[in-house]
This record gives structure tokens, C-alpha cells and sequence, in this order.
């Protein structure tokens, strides 16, 4: 493979990184059927990657040639053509691996630059096989780098384009998958606690609706994902459900405040309430979370995996306590509304976590959750959830003091790895659950769970 | 056609907006995914997939704007795209301006409305959502823009990149430049809000890159947001300034190295320069503002200033000082526009505060911040007479004694000061010397042929050098000897004329010897290296005497100065040898050279102006040449002075002040006199004459005891009562056109009075004291006699006689007493007729009478006669020539004697003494012999009878031997000449009634027998 350097060299830009192109998918097409496990790229290759397609310095004598515009463009075109004619699937991601995962290089800007676009372009495109290519790379990426991409296709979909939400919208149905991966991506970016990381209203309502018509979408990752310690360190988390747990609780104090800037601001612009937004999309993921003990139970993982990890938990009751702290400081003129605000923030906790630990979301005892939120104001139902008595899981075989709650990454020897999932057909196995209740008020599912502690009035 | 339709978009821009409204309301349909992809296809290819047809421009055109709408990863290459669509669009506006708009203008037109098409998308986005799009449409039009820009700039239709309102025209009647301009000035708008300095980041880079071609964008924005761009070029360029470091600046400004160390500085001063043109107010506004905060210990931020963050930054803030002088030594602009005002702005306070921020930085950058100052100031076309005297002022060290316009600032930054103004000296002195480097050999020519580079300091201090000089003349401390050095750099600079200019102004401005040595240092300096400055300067300060320029006590100390200059080269010459005796023998000749424009000063109404006048005439040497009108109006002042100065002394001695001013006065008058009749034969007799005249003059009389005879009989009026009557003859003259008045007019004006009105009031005549007139006549015979005795006649005649006694006064001038004596006879005796030298008869006498009578009165009037006789018997042979005279006074004293009855000839005093005399003149003239001569000396002792029979004997004697100058003989061993009387008849003839008379009173002129003796 690099014996083609020198032929690529006197080309022109463009048509060396298709002849690159070419190359690389004959070449990886030999490397699969060759049946050497795994199938490794060599370096020689990359090194080729990075120079006739990233267009990264070489060295600083020799100024790296760059595209235009146009002739990048071509090159995404042709691209997209690429992965999706290519039918083998495994050669798909070697090759996308071999262009796009990282190296720690210089040629990284580039190739987050060109993931970036490639991304974009195949959801405007309708690549669904780069799609999932791309959910893989997530799933496998650090999570600053996922954040990125994420970053860009917010910018381009929601800010940049105005009438491009659709087309977003559409990769719920083209790459479930990639969508999962997507939603987490974003909830990791936005984490409320400035303008800035406050989510798009076009964006959160995208993926309201897209978890209101499938509340499954956000555990397809889980899904399909062969809990094999494969899982690199600090990559995305599986599902979003921590980051969608921090949005609700955390909304209506973020967006109040939001509020009171653009009132401040002298803005007549009414936005639509993100509230309902916000309130259903909690309701979904109280309903996921119940999804769950069936799920866990058929992976045999119930009380063994937490899908919340303590630790971002006892990061968001710390960032809660600091921003009730701040609103009640810094209001004092409508401190009723205040009040309900912080309620509401609190009643989603309490009722989040409540929902997490019976489902076995989340592992962890009493006092562990009362040492997190011991600087929490009061509040009724936060109270009963971290007072009552102590309550083990419905299923009482597991013994769950003795579990690592960190367990994620520890190999589970009684489950063999599940065979790669088509990428059409990831979540066959739950298609005939009773899957979501969108018209449904927001309390009736209270009714439905367990609840071993009522209040004595 | 064309131009007209797009002129009308430009300056109503309402089509635009139509476009684009209509587009927002365009009906999008959401393509699928195959479309996209099709699309996407079709644009890369620029064919139409589905058609298989080749795609136009237009339909290319609509294609992108389809993606970028769609797409967002296509973004790029659909900006990319419409560059060359805009270049096209471009040429074609640029071709059919060339083609004068006959053929393609269908062509452009089509892509007009593309280019409409786009802009409304483009301005859509950056409405919707301006943090995302303002950026980026941001830089691709400013790049755009430039590169259309400095692509086209070559074109025929374009203009020269330097008329830059013809290059706006141009651009913005083309659709497709104006959009690009509108779009950024829509995202400049946006920006500004939240991130002002990237934009202007960007305009800067591009500006920089298409230099001149790209201008008028910047000229354009820079209008459009006046404030908020100069503050952000401001801020920017000091950013840059700021991490580029400090240390290429010097570099910069000495070697003019260009390269592209600082790049944004350049083009900051570029734009801020096209700015200044209808903005400098607030250009000017912005760099003092700059300045002052920079200046404002870091305190607090204001919260005024939060939209510019640089304030908050101590580097920064640290920085800005010298990114100001950098600033100002790269465009002369900007500079003018600051300096003024930043003068006015360094206050004391302000002055600690910037020691306070300066002291902060190292040596090395102060150094080169001096270097830097000391250039801008060397180079500052305005202010500079401001600057200089702020620097002189604060740099001046406190005293006790002068306090200075300003309180005394803090000795640190008195001392920065003090550095400054020094390596401001040195750094002139070699701008003036090293400007013209071939020519060093030869100094004298530096001043005309070589181009010679201008240094507008020194340029606009020529104007103020009046101002310097009497800066200079305060002679405070060390501020002096600065600007004394300045004054020599500027004299050198500015040539001949400066340099006279500045000499002229310090013999004018001078006061004191101290004070005037100034004047000797600078010509010690210039003297190397500039001839004829002396001359040029004396003739510069006539000018300004003829001009009137000059108030009387400048005009004095002019003089005065000028005549010390002169005096100085006498001690010279008896004294030490130094290097002013050149110069005062120059100013000396120099003033000879303009002796006649002094002379009317002597007239001046000021006495203390003629009497420097005097003073300098009196000293200063004569022209070797000069004109003889020049000579005789000279010698005519100064006689008049003469007896201005005579009639001064008589009051001043009676105020008591300025008596000895007065009387130096008459000293320098006498002495101008004398040496002025010893200059020729021609000023000699003119100051004679004149003298004579004067002192016989109605006006002067009384300064010589004498008395006019007064016609009028009326009263004296009494001194308190002194009515006017109003009546003038020049004023009924000037009426006499407009009024018809006969009564009291013109006809009834007579010199003794009005008519109805009586006599007109006699003026009460003061009186000299005796003692005042009789120094009067002294003073005034000293002077005739040292111009009678004065070497300009002798040296003609008896030139080879050497003075033998130095003690004995030297002899009268024959010539010049004749000159005197035939004036005498002018004034005294009017009537020629019977004028001549040889005496009739006694008896004859009769048939003149009223002439004699005439003659006597004169002498009666005039006491001072008498001693000018005797100055001319003194220049024998020269009362020869007052026969006449002589004869008719004779004549009317023997008709005295012959009528009088009284005892003794004491009785009446006058005649006696006008006898004796007479008498004796004529003795001393030798028209007597001794013997005859002698009898004046018995005259007192006489009847009237026996003294008429005394002067009979004269006459008689004088009758025989008529007095003709061809009797005289000159005698070298004398020096005279003299009379042999033993040539003529028998004296004994004429001794008989000399004897007589003795014999009759021999009781009491015995002891006067031995005098009689022949």
C-alpha cells in the first residue's frame, strides 16, 4: 500500500484522494477476506489517509496541500458513494475506522473537520451506511470528540440552516443506532449550565418527539452492544438516560433563568414554553427506566450494570444545590415562582431517582443517595424517597450491596457476547413491548410501580 | 442604460430588498434525500443529472443556492461556487461599462437577479441567526470583495486606485460588489454586538492583502460605523502591536523597513488615514481617549468602557504609549491631528502618570520611545513653536526666582524632559547637517542647489523665530542656551533669509550687553558657514525701519545695539583681540552703508529714538562713496538735530532728568557734525552753512540770547489767560469748499490777527538764562570750529602739515571760514547790492542806510554773530568776505557815535561793545594792522566822539587798503594764512587821531600808549 505514494503524489488533489480512495477499499476488501483477526490497518496506510485525503503537514518544509471548497466537496460526494455501495459491512467500518479514527496527530482537526461534514452530508443525503459507521465511531471515540461532531451537526441543522430540522429529524428512522448515539452525544454537550449549553429549541424538540414515538430509541446502544469490556474509557455513556435526567431536573431553573435574561433584555421574542417539552420528555424517561428490569433481566444484568453512574449523580445534585442556592439569593421578587421552580426540579429528582433505583438504574443504598443530597433543600417527595425505608430491589435474588455499582467495564462471564446486530433490525427483541404512552397525563404511571412508602396524612 | 438602472438600486436600494422579501416567501419544498443527492451531484458537476443537459450560470447559480439552503455541508463549495459567480457577474458589469452597454446586457442582468437571489438568502441567515452566519459571510465577502477588488483593478472603466470616491462610485453601481457590501455591513452590524475585534480582524488581514485596490471597502465600512471602526482598528492594531512585540519599532522607523513584521499596523493606518478625511474629529477623539486610558491607574473598570477590553489589560495598556508613537510616525495624519491636542493634554498630573507607567519598561524601549518622539517631533508639520515651549517649560528646572507658566513638575519628569529636548537638539543638529552630504566641502552652497530634505519642524518654527529670540533674550537658566542652539539649527536651516531674520530679530529684542552677546554667539556660529549675514541683517533691520514696524523703543534698542556693536570694535582696537572685531568692523560698514536711511530718525519725535540715532550716526564710520543728496539731506538732519538736541539740553537741565542724556545728546550731535564736515569739501560746506543758518534761524534764536523783533504792539498777554480764538487758516481752507462764509473767513485772517478780533496775543517768549545761552554759544562755536578746523579741508590744502603742538588747537580752515562768512553775509545782509569787497567813503555810507540799519538790528538780534565773526577772522583770510557786513555795521556805529550825548561811550553798552568788538574781528582778520586793531581796547575808556573818531581811522584804513583775500599769503611754516602790511601804504597816515586821542586822555590811557607803537 504505500508503494503508491510516489503515483499519487504529482496528481492533483482531488483525484489523488480518490485514488487513495480506491486503494484503501481494495485493500482493506484483501485485508478482510485474508481472515487475519482482527483485521488491523497498518500504519503505512494511515500515514497515506492523513496525507492525500486530510491534506495534514507533512512536515514543516513541505506546506500541506488543501482543497477548495468545491473539490472537498467532490470528495464527500464521492465518499458517500463509496460506503454506500460497499456491502460488506465489516470492510465499511475498517475503512471508516482507518479514515476517521483518531490518532492523536495533527491530522485530527482535519479529520474531525471532514468526519464532520461527511456526517452532515450523509444525513442530508440519506447514507445510512455511514450513519452507522458514525455510530460506532461514538460509541468508540472519547467524548469531547463525540461532543464535537455533535456540536457540528446541531450548528449545521439547527442553527445554520433554518429549514434543515427535517432533514435531522430524519435520522431517526434512517439509523435508530446513530440517533442513540446522537442523543447522548448532545445531552453530554449541553449540560444547562450556561447560554450556550442550553439545547436548541428546534433540537429539543427533535428529541422529544423522536423519544415520545420511541422511548426504546435511547437503549438501542445498550442494546445491541456485546457487554464485553470493550467499552473505551471515557466514551459517551451508553444511553443518554443520565444526561436526559439531568436536562429535566435541571430545566426549570436553567430555562427560568434564560427567562429572566431575555427579559432583562428587552426581547419581545416569545419562545414557545419549553415546560411541556421538558415534562414529557421526563415522563419518557420515567418510562424507559421502567422499560428496564425486563431488559436487564433477559441480559441477566439486573442489579449488576447502573446505567446511572453515581458519579455524574453526585455532580448534578451539587450543580442543583449551587443553582437553588443562587435562586433563592438572587430572587426576591417573584419568590413564589421561584419556589415552584425549585420544587419542580426537586420533584423530578426525587421522582427520577426514586424510578432509577426500582428499576435497577440505579445501584447504590440509601445513604449513599442521602450523603449526595444532603445539601438539597426540602422538598416532600425527596424527603419520602430518601427516607424510606430501606428497600431492596423487587427481584431480591441479586445481592446488591456486594455489587460494584462501577461495574461497567467488568467482565460478565455467564453472558456470552451477543452476535453483531444487523444494523436494520437492532431492537427486534423488544418490538411487541408496550412501548410508549405519548397522550398519557404525566402521573398515571405512579400508580403502576411499586411505591413500598406512602405518606402518613 | 445599464449604469442608470443600477445607479437607482444603489441609492434607494429597494429592489434589493424586493428580491429578497419575495425570496424569504418563497415556497420551499423539503427535498428528499434522492433529490439532495441529485442535486448535490448536478452542482458538483455542473450538468444536470437528471437531463443530462449541461447547466447554465444561472441555473448552476440556483442550484447552489438550493444546497446552501438544504445542505449545510455544502456550504463551503456553494460560497466557493458563487465567487466565480460574482466574478463573472463582475466582469460583465465591467465589460459592458467598456462596450459602452450595447451588446451582452442581457448577460449581466441575468446573474443580477441571481446575485439578488443570493444576497436575500444570505441576508435571510444572517437575520435568523447572526452568531452562526455573521462570521462566516463575514470573511468570504471581505475576501471576496478583495479579490474582485485587486482583480479588476487593472481594467480600463476602473479607475485609479487612488480617486477613491470614483472607485465607490464605480463598485457600488455593480449589483454584485454592492450586495457583497451590504452583506458584510449586515454582519458587521451583527457582530459588533459581541465580537467586534474579529470582524475588523478580517478586514484588516484583507486589507493588508489588497492593498490600494481594496480601500474603498474600508473607506465605505469605515463611514458606515465611523465610531465603532476606529475604536476597533484602534484596539486591534494595538493587539497586534502588543504581541508582535515592541522590539522591530525602532528598526521600523529608522531604516523605513516594511516588511511584514507589524502587518496590521500598516493597514490600521491606512484605513484610520482614509478615515481622517471626514471623520478626524473623531479619529482624533479616539487616540486621546486611547492615551488617557492608557494612561488611568489600574483601577476599576469603568463600566463605561466595557465594549473595549484592552483597557483591562496591563500589557496592553503598558503598550498603547508607543503603539501611539508608532502610530504617528507612520502617517504624518494622524500625527497632525493628535499633536495638537495632545500638548494641551500633558498637564502635570498627566505627566506623573505617565513617568508612573514609562518607568515600568526597560531601558532599551525607552530608548527607542525617545527615539521615536524626538523623530515625530522633528517631523511634526504643526505645533511645533507649542511643543517646543511646553518641553522648554517643563524641562526647565524650578526656581525660586522665575516661576515658570506652569507649576514646577516632579523632578523625574523634568529630567525626561530635559533628555528629550537635548536629543531633540542633537537629533536637528544632524538633520541640518547631514541633509546635503556632497557638499560639505564647499558650506556655501548648501543653501541653493542641493534638494535638501524638510524637516517640518524647523519649517514651521521659521515662522516663530521672533518668538524664539525673545524666548531666547529672558536668558532664564539653561533654557536659553537650548534655544539659542535651536536658533543657530534653525538659522543654518532656513539659509540666508532665517538667519537674518533671527539676527535682525536679536539686535532688535536685546537690551542689554548680556543679552546682545547672544547676537554675537549666533553670528560666531553661522559666520562658518554663512557670508554677508551682517550686511543682510543691517539691511533687513532698514526695512523695518521703513516699514514702520518697529515701535519706538524697539527702534531705539535697535540703534543703541547697532551703535554698541560699532563701539565695540574701538575697545577692540585698543584692547584684546577677540573674535567680534571682524563683526564690528562689518556692522560698522554695513550701517555706512545705510547711513542715509538713519539719518531722517534723527528728526524722530521720539528724542530718545534720534538720540540713538545720534548715537549710532555718531559712531558709526562713513561711506567710502555716497551720493550727494544723500549727504546733504543727512547733513541738513543733522544740524536740525543739532539744534534739537541744543534746545532738549536747555529743558532737560530744567526737569533735572535726562540732563545727561541730553547733554551726551548734544556730544554725539557735535561729534556727528564734526566728522561729517570732515568727510568732504561737500558736507563740510552744506553743515556749515546749515549751522549757520540754524543758529541765525527766527526759531533757534533764542537758544543764542537772541531776540526777534517783534512786529506787534499789543500787551503781553498774561500766561493764565491764553484764549483760543479758534480761528485757522487751515481749517477755513479745509471748509472752504463745502462752506461759503466770508465772515471770519480766509480774507479776515491776517498774521497779526483776526480782523474785529484785535491783535493777535503775542506768545510769551521764555527767556534762556544767561548761563544756558551762553553754553549754547559755546557748544554751538565747538562745533563750528572743529568743522572749520576738521581734517576734510586741510587735508586738500595743507595736508602735509603735521600737527606740531598737539596742545594748540588746530588752525581754522580758510575755505571753511569762508563758507561760514559768506553765509553770514547771506543771512545778515540780504541786499547785494553794493556788496562788494572794497569800502567807499565814509560819507557814502548815507546811500545805505536802511541796510545798515538792517545789519545792526541783526547783530542786536543775534548776540551769537559776533562769535561766528570771530571764527571767521580765525580762517583768515576769510572776513574778507564779510565786508559788506562789516562796512554797514561800522556805518551804523560811527553814525551811533557821531549822534550820541552822552558822557562816556559806557553809556551806551551795546555799541561799545559791538565796537570793540568789531574791532577786534577785524584785527583778528587782519584787514587792520595790530596798531588800528588795538584801539577797541581804549574804547571804554572814551567819549562817543573820540570812539567815532577811532572807527573813522578804521574805516579810513580799511578804505585805503581794501580787504581782498589776494593780500593774504600763506605762510607753511604758520599753517596760515597771513597779511604783510608792510605792503600797503603808510599805517602812520591812519595812526595820527589814534595818537590824538591818547594824547587828549593820556591820564587814562597811559598805560595802553605801548600798544599804539608802530
Amino acid at each position: 500500500m504505500g508503494d503508491i505514494r510516489q503515483s499519487l503524489l504529482p496528481r492533483d488533489v482531488l483525484s489523488a484522494a480518490k485514488e487513495l480512495l480506491y486503494h484503501l477499499d481494495i485493500y482493506i476488501c484483501n485485508l478482510v477476506q485474508s481472515g487475519r483477526q482482527p483485521p488491523q490497518v497498518d500504519s503505512k496506510t494511515l500515514e497515506l489517509v492523513e496525507e492525500f485525503i486530510l491534506h495534514a503537514p507533512k512536515d514543516r518544509n513541505t506546506p500541506g496541500r488543501r482543497m477548495s471548497a468545491l473539490q472537498e466537496l467532490q470528495l464527500l460526494e464521492i465518499m458517500c458513494s463509496c460506503f454506500q455501495e460497499q456491502s460488506r459491512d465489516t470492510v465499511r467500518q475498517l475503512m471508516f475506522s482507518a479514515l476517521f479514527s483518531l490518532q492523536g496527530n495533527q491530522a485530527d482537526e482535519s479529520r474531525m473537520a471532514l468526519l464532520g461534514k461527511l456526517v452532515s452530508m450523509a444525513i442530508a443525503v440519506g447514507r445510512i451506511p455511514i450513519l452507522e459507521c458514525a455510530a460506532t465511531w461514538l460509541q468508540r471515540t472519547h467524548c469531547v470528540y463525540c461532543v464535537r461532531l455533535a456540536q457540528v451537526l446541531v450548528d449545521d441543522y439547527c442553527s445554520m440552516v433554518p429549514g434543515s430540522v427535517p432533514t435531522l429529524q430524519n435520522i431517526h428512522s434512517a439509523s435508530p443506532r446513530f440517533c442513540c448515539q446522537f442523543i447522548t452525544a448532545v445531552t453530554t454537550l449541553y449540560d444547562l449550565t450556561s447560554e450556550e449549553l442550553t439545547p436548541p429549541l428546534e433540537l429539543l424538540q427533535m428529541i422529544v418527539s423522536w423519544i415520545q414515538d420511541d422511548p426504546r430509541l435511547v437503549l438501542i446502544t445498550f442494546l445491541n452492544t456485546p457487554l464485553s469490556g470493550s467499552q473505551p474509557i471515557s466514551s459517551l455513556d451508553v444511553t443518554p438516560l443520565g444526561g436526559l435526567m439531568r436536562w429535566c431536573v435541571k430545566a426549570p431553573l436553567a430555562y427560568r433563568r434564560d427567562k429572566k435574561q431575555v427579559l432583562t433584555n428587552g426581547s419581545t421574542e416569545n419562545e414557545p414554553d419549553t415546560g411541556p417539552l421538558f415534562s414529557a420528555l421526563h415522563l419518557s424517561v420515567l418510562q424507559v427506566f421502567m422499560l428496564l428490569p425486563n431488559i436487564l433481566n433477559e441480559k441477566g444484568l439486573f442489579g449488576r450494570l447502573a446505567l446511572l453512574q453515581m458519579e455524574s449523580l453526585a455532580a448534578l445534585t451539587s450543580d442543583l444545590s449551587r443553582l437553588l442556592d443562587q435562586a433563592d439569593k438572587h430572587t426576591h421578587t417573584s419568590s413564589t415562582d421561584t419556589h415552584a421552580l425549585s420544587q419542580l426540579t426537586l420533584d423530578r429528582l426525587a421522582q427520577a431517582l426514586q424510578v432509577a433505583m426500582a428499576n435497577g438504574a440505579l445501584l447504590c443504598s440509601r445513604e449513599d443517595l442521602r450523603a449526595i443530597c444532603s445539601r438539597l433543600p426540602h422538598n416532600n417527595l425527596l424527603q419520602l424517597v430518601l427516607s424510606g425505608p430501606v428497600m431492596y430491589y423487587n427481584n431480591i435474588h441479586t445481592p446488591p450491596l456486594a455489587f460494584s455499582p462501577h461495574a461497567a467495564h467488568s467482565p460478565i462471564a455467564s453472558h456470552p457476547t451477543h452476535p453483531a446486530h444487523t444494523p436494520h433490525t437492532p431492537h427486534t427483541p423488544l418490538t411487541n413491548h408496550p412501548s410508549s404512552h405519548p397522550q398519557y397525563p404525566g402521573q398515571p404511571f405512579m400508580t403502576g410501580m411499586p411505591f413500598p412508602f406512602r405518606p402518613s396524612h | 442604460m445599464v449604469k442608470d438602472q443600477a445607479m437607482s438600486v444603489v441609492f434607494d436600494g429597494s429592489p434589493l430588498k424586493a428580491m429578497q422579501s419575495s425570496h424569504t416567501h418563497s415556497p420551499r419544498t423539503a427535498l428528499s434525500t434522492q433529490e439532495l443527492s441529485q442535486e448535490i451531484k448536478s452542482f458538483i458537476s455542473g450538468v444536470d443529472t437528471v437531463q443530462g443537459r449541461k447547466l447554465s450560470v444561472r441555473e448552476h447559480a440556483r442550484c447552489a443556492v438550493r444546497l446552501l439552503r438544504s445542505v449545510p455541508a455544502c456550504r463551503g463549495a456553494v460560497l466557493e461556487h458563487l465567487r466565480g459567480v460574482y466574478d463573472e457577474h463582475v466582469s460583465a458589469f465591467l465589460h459592458n461599462l467598456e462596450t459602452e452597454g450595447d451588446a451582452n446586457s442581457v448577460v449581466s442582468s441575468n446573474l443580477e437577479d441571481i446575485i439578488q437571489e443570493v444576497h436575500g438568502v444570505l441576508s435571510e441567515f444572517i437575520r435568523l441567526n447572526p452568531r452562526a452566519w455573521a462570521p462566516l459571510v463575514s470573511t468570504w465577502a471581505v475576501d471576496l470583495l478583495g479579490q474582485l477588488s485587486s482583480k479588476h483593478a487593472g481594467r480600463r472603466v476602473a479607475p485609479h486606485s487612488s480617486s477613491l470616491n470614483e472607485l465607490l462610485q464605480l463598485w457600488m453601481s455593480c449589483a454584485a460588489t454592492r450586495s457583497l457590501m451590504e452583506a458584510y455591513s449586515l454582519c458587521l452590524a451583527a457582530m459588533l454586538a459581541w465580537c467586534p475585534d474579529a470582524c475588523v480582524d478580517a478586514l484588516l488581514d484583507t486589507s493588508v492583502q489588497h492593498s490600494p485596490h481594496f480601500d474603498w471597502v474600508v473607506a465605505h465600512i469605515g463611514s458606515a460605523f465611523p465610531g465603532t471602526i476606529i475604536s476597533r482598528v484602534l484596539a486591534c492594531g494595538l493587539k497586534d502591536f502588543c504581541s508582535h512585540g515592541t522590539k522591530d519599532q525602532g528598526l521600523m522607523v529608522m531604516g523605513g523597513d516594511k516588511g511584514n513584521r507589524v502587518p496590521k499596523i500598516g493597514s490600521v493606518v491606512g484605513i484610520l488615514g482614509h478615515l481622517a478625511a471626514h471623520h478626524s474629529d473623531s479619529i482624533r477623539r479616539e487616540l486621546l481617549r486611547m492615551f488617557q486610558e492608557s494612561l488611568n491607574p489600574s483601577g476599576p473598570l469603568s463600566p463605561t468602557s466595557s465594549s473595549t477590553s484592552w483597557e483591562s489589560s496591563p500589557q496592553l495598556r503598558r503598550a498603547a504609549v508607543p503603539f501611539l508613537l508608532q502610530l504617528a510616525a507612520m502617517s504624518p495624519n494622524l500625527f497632525g491631528a493628535v499633536s495638537a491636542e495632545l500638548v494641551e493634554l500633558l498637564r502635570p498630573p498627566v505627566l506623573l502618570q505617565l513617568q508612573a507607567l514609562l518607568q515600568g519598561l526597560p531601558r532599551e524601549e525607552l530608548d527607542n520611545m525617545l527615539g521615536l518622539a524626538v523623530h515625530l517631533i522633528s517631523q511634526s508639520p504643526s505645533g511645533g513653536a507649542r511643543v517646543l515651549r511646553f518641553l522648554a517649560d517643563t524641562a526647565t528646572p524650578a526656581s525660586v526666582i522665575i516661576s515658570g507658566p506652569t507649576p514646577s513638575p516632579h523632578e523625574g519628569v523634568r529630567e525626561g524632559c530635559d533628555r528629550l529636548l537635548q536629543m531633540l537638539l542633537l537629533h536637528l543638529h544632524k538633520l541640518v547637517f547631514n541633509r546635503s552630504d556632497g557638499t560639505e566641502g564647499n558650506p556655501f552652497h548648501s543653501a541653493s542647489s542641493q534638494p535638501q530634505r524638510v524637516t517640518p519642524f524647523l519649517e514651521e518654527l521659521q515662522s516663530h523665530v521672533g518668538e524664539l529670540c525673545a524666548e531666547t533674550l529672558r536668558l532664564e537658566r539653561k533654557r536659553h542656551l537650548w534655544l539659542h542652539q535651536l536658533l543657530c539649527l534653525l538659522s543654518v536651516y532656513g539659509g540666508p533669509s532665517v538667519a537674518t531674520e533671527a539676527f535682525c530679530q536679536l539686535l532688535t529684542q536685546a537690551r542689554n550687553p548680556e543679552e546682545l552677546a547672544l547676537a554675537w554667539q549666533l553670528h560666531t556660529t553661522l559666520s562658518s558657514c554663512m557670508a554677508g549675514l551682517i550686511p543682510a541683517a543691517v539691511a533687513r533691520c532698514v526695512a523695518q525701519i521703513h516699514t514702520h514696524t518697529l515701535g519706538p523703543r524697539q527702534l531705539r534698542q535697535l540703534l543703541l545695539n547697532l551703535a554698541a556693536a560699532i563701539q565695540s570694535q574701538d575697545e577692540e582696537r585698543r584692547g584684546s583681540v577677540g573674535a567680534q572685531s571682524s563683526m564690528a568692523i562689518q556692522v560698522g560698514s554695513a550701517v555706512s552703508g545705510h547711513l542715509h536711511d538713519f539719518g531722517p530718525l534723527l528728526l524722530h519725535g521720539d528724542p530718545a529714538v534720534s538720540h540713538a540715532t545720534v548715537r549710532l550716526l555718531s559712531c558709526s564710520p562713513l561711506p567710502r562713496t555716497s551720493s550727494p543728496a544723500h549727504l546733504l539731506l543727512l547733513s541738513r538732519a543733522a544740524v536740525t538735530h543739532f539744534f534739537l538736541a541744543l534746545r532738549r539740553r536747555g529743558e532737560g537741565g530744567k526737569m533735572g532728568r535726562d540732563g545727561g542724556q541730553a547733554g551726551e545728546a548734544v556730544n554725539c550731535s557735535v561729534q556727528l557734525l564734526s566728522r561729517f564736515a570732515a568727510y568732504s569739501p561737500l558736507t563740510l560746506k552744506a553743515v556749515l552753512q546749515q549751522l549757520v543758518e540754524g543758529a541765525l534761524h527766527k526759531g533757534n534764536a533764542d537758544l543764542f540770547g537772541g531776540q526777534i523783533a517783534d512786529m506787534s504792539g499789543a500787551p503781553l498777554a498774561s500766561p493764565s489767560v491764553s484764549p483760543d480764538l479758534g480761528a485757522s487758516l487751515l481749517d477755513v481752507n479745509c471748509r472752504f469748499g463745502t462752506t461759503v462764509n466770508f465772515s471770519g473767513s480766509v480774507w479776515s485772517v491776517f498774521h497779526a490777527g483776526v480782523i474785529g478780533k484785535g491783535l493777535k496775543i503775542r506768545t510769551a517768549t521764555q527767556l534762556l538764562d544767561s548761563s544756558s545761552v551762553i553754553q549754547n554759544v559755546q557748544t554751538l562755536l565747538a562745533v563750528v570750529v572743529q568743522c572749520c578746523s576738521s581734517s576734510g579741508l586741510n587735508g586738500s590744502i595743507n595736508g602735509s602739515r603735521l600737527p606740531s603742538d598737539p596742545d594748540e588747537p588746530p588752525p581754522i580752515n580758510a575755505e571753511a571760514a569762508k563758507v561760514v562768512a559768506v553765509t553770514l553775509v547771506e543771512n545778515v545782509c540780504p541786499d547785494v547790492a553794493n556788496g562788494e569787497l572794497s569800502w567807499p567813503p565814509e560819507e557814502h555810507a548815507r546811500t545805505t542806510v536802511e541796510r545798515d540799519i538792517h545789519i545792526r538790528r541783526c547783530f542786536e538780534a543775534h548776540p551769537v554773530l559776533f562769535p561766528l565773526l570771530q571764527v571767521v577772522a580765525a580762517g583768515r583770510p576769510a572776513l574778507c568776505y564779510c565786508s559788506a557786513v562789516l562796512r554797514g555795521l561800522l556805518a551804523t556805529l560811527l553814525a551811533h557815535w557821531e549822534a550820541s550825548r552822552e558822557i562816556s561811550s559806557t553809556d551806551s553798552p551795546w555799541h561799545l561793545q559791538a565796537s570793540c568788538l568789531l574791532v577786534s574781528c577785524m584785527g583778528e582778520g587782519q584787514l587792520l594792522p595790530p596798531v588800528l586793531a588795538n584801539v577797541h581796547e581804549a574804547f571804554p575808556l572814551l567819549t562817543p566822539f573820540e570812539v567815532r573818531l577811532l572807527l573813522l581811522a578804521v574805516w579810513e584804513y580799511v578804505r585805503g587798503n581794501g580787504p581782498m583775500p589776494q593780500k593774504f599769503v600763506f605762510s607753511s611754516e604758520k599753517g596760515l594764512f597771513c597779511r604783510d602790511f608792510s605792503r600797503d601804504g603808510d599805517v602812520a597816515r591812519y595812526v595820527a587821531p589814534i595818537h590824538s586821542v591818547l594824547h587828549k586822555n593820556i591820564d587814562r590811557l597811559g598805560h595802553l600808549c605801548w600798544r599804539f607803537q608802530l
